[in-house]
């Protein structure tokens, strides 16, 4: 991931909140990024559980990998997904953890919000609950979950090491976090670091 | 940072071509920009 930066918090998460609203309400505009079903495909996600979900469900998908592939989810877990969008992650969560478990999605931008609660009505999907808020100050108590995933989003903070540090906290000891994010091989200079367009394009 | 936010146990996936085939593809060749998926554990 980039290193921390001198980006300005505020304008950034603007910026974020602008692009990412685009891709909840024109899912099949182009973008610099892949995005729903093939997108889905491309990560290795289950197409059993992908095919399952409705297009709402999927079409505003744009994570970077697969937070599920390295441990699966168990039934009954307490999920939190940092960063949840338009909820695709919360919809493969909510299925893997099944009626006893929980899901609880956090984001900052209205229309993904929106987007997610509303899906999550028209799938019946009563075990996960979208809040808004932030990374850096997630709304939930501590220790409340047993896994945190998070796709793409924690790249988009410009202060990651307190994003952790919330992520830590409303993790139960013994809990996992798994997520998915971008990372460079090549050294970014600093001009690139300190562009905020390149941050979100 | 992840061991130094206190998580243990920290594994990371194989590179994922997230961008390829994408408009923003030509930015991710440049810095060698892949998708990853991480693994950590709090202690406890």
């Amino acid at each position: 991931m980039q290193e921390e930066s001198q980006v300005n918090s505020d304008e950034l998460r603007a910026q974020v909140k602008e692009k990412y609203r685009a891709v909840a309400v024109a899912p099949d505009a182009e973008y610099h990024f892949h995005t729903g079903r093939p997108l889905a495909a491309r990560l290795g996600y289950d197409s059993a559980i992908t095919d399952s979900l409705s297009d709402a469900a999927v079409e505003s998908f744009a994570g970077v990998g697969n937070p599920f592939s390295l441990r699966a989810l168990q039934q009954g877990e307490k999920i939190v997904d940092a960063g949840s969008g338009s909820g695709f992650d919360c919809f493969v969560a909510a299925t893997l953890v099944g009626d006893q478990g929980q899901v609880v999605g956090v984001d900052m931008t209205e229309e993904m919000l929106t987007k997610s609660r509303a899906t999550a009505v028209a799938l019946g999907a009563d075990n996960i609950d979208i809040r808004e808020g932030l990374l850096e100050e997630l709304p939930l108590q501590d220790a409340w979950a047993d896994v945190v995933i998070s796709n793409g989003v924690i790249n988009l903070c410009s202060d990651k090491q307190r994003a952790f540090a919330e992520i830590f906290r409303v993790l139960k000891p013994g809990g996992h976090l798994q997520f998915a994010d971008i990372a460079n091989s090549e050294p970014v200079p600093q001009s690139a670091i300190n562009n905020i367009d390149l941050w979100t394009s | 940072m992840l061991l130094d936010s206190g998580f243990e146990d920290v594994q990371i996936g194989p590179p994922v071509d997230t961008f390829g085939g994408a408009s923003g593809e030509t930015n991710a060749r440049q810095f060698g920009v892949y998708g990853y998926a991480f693994l950590a554990r709090k202690p406890g």
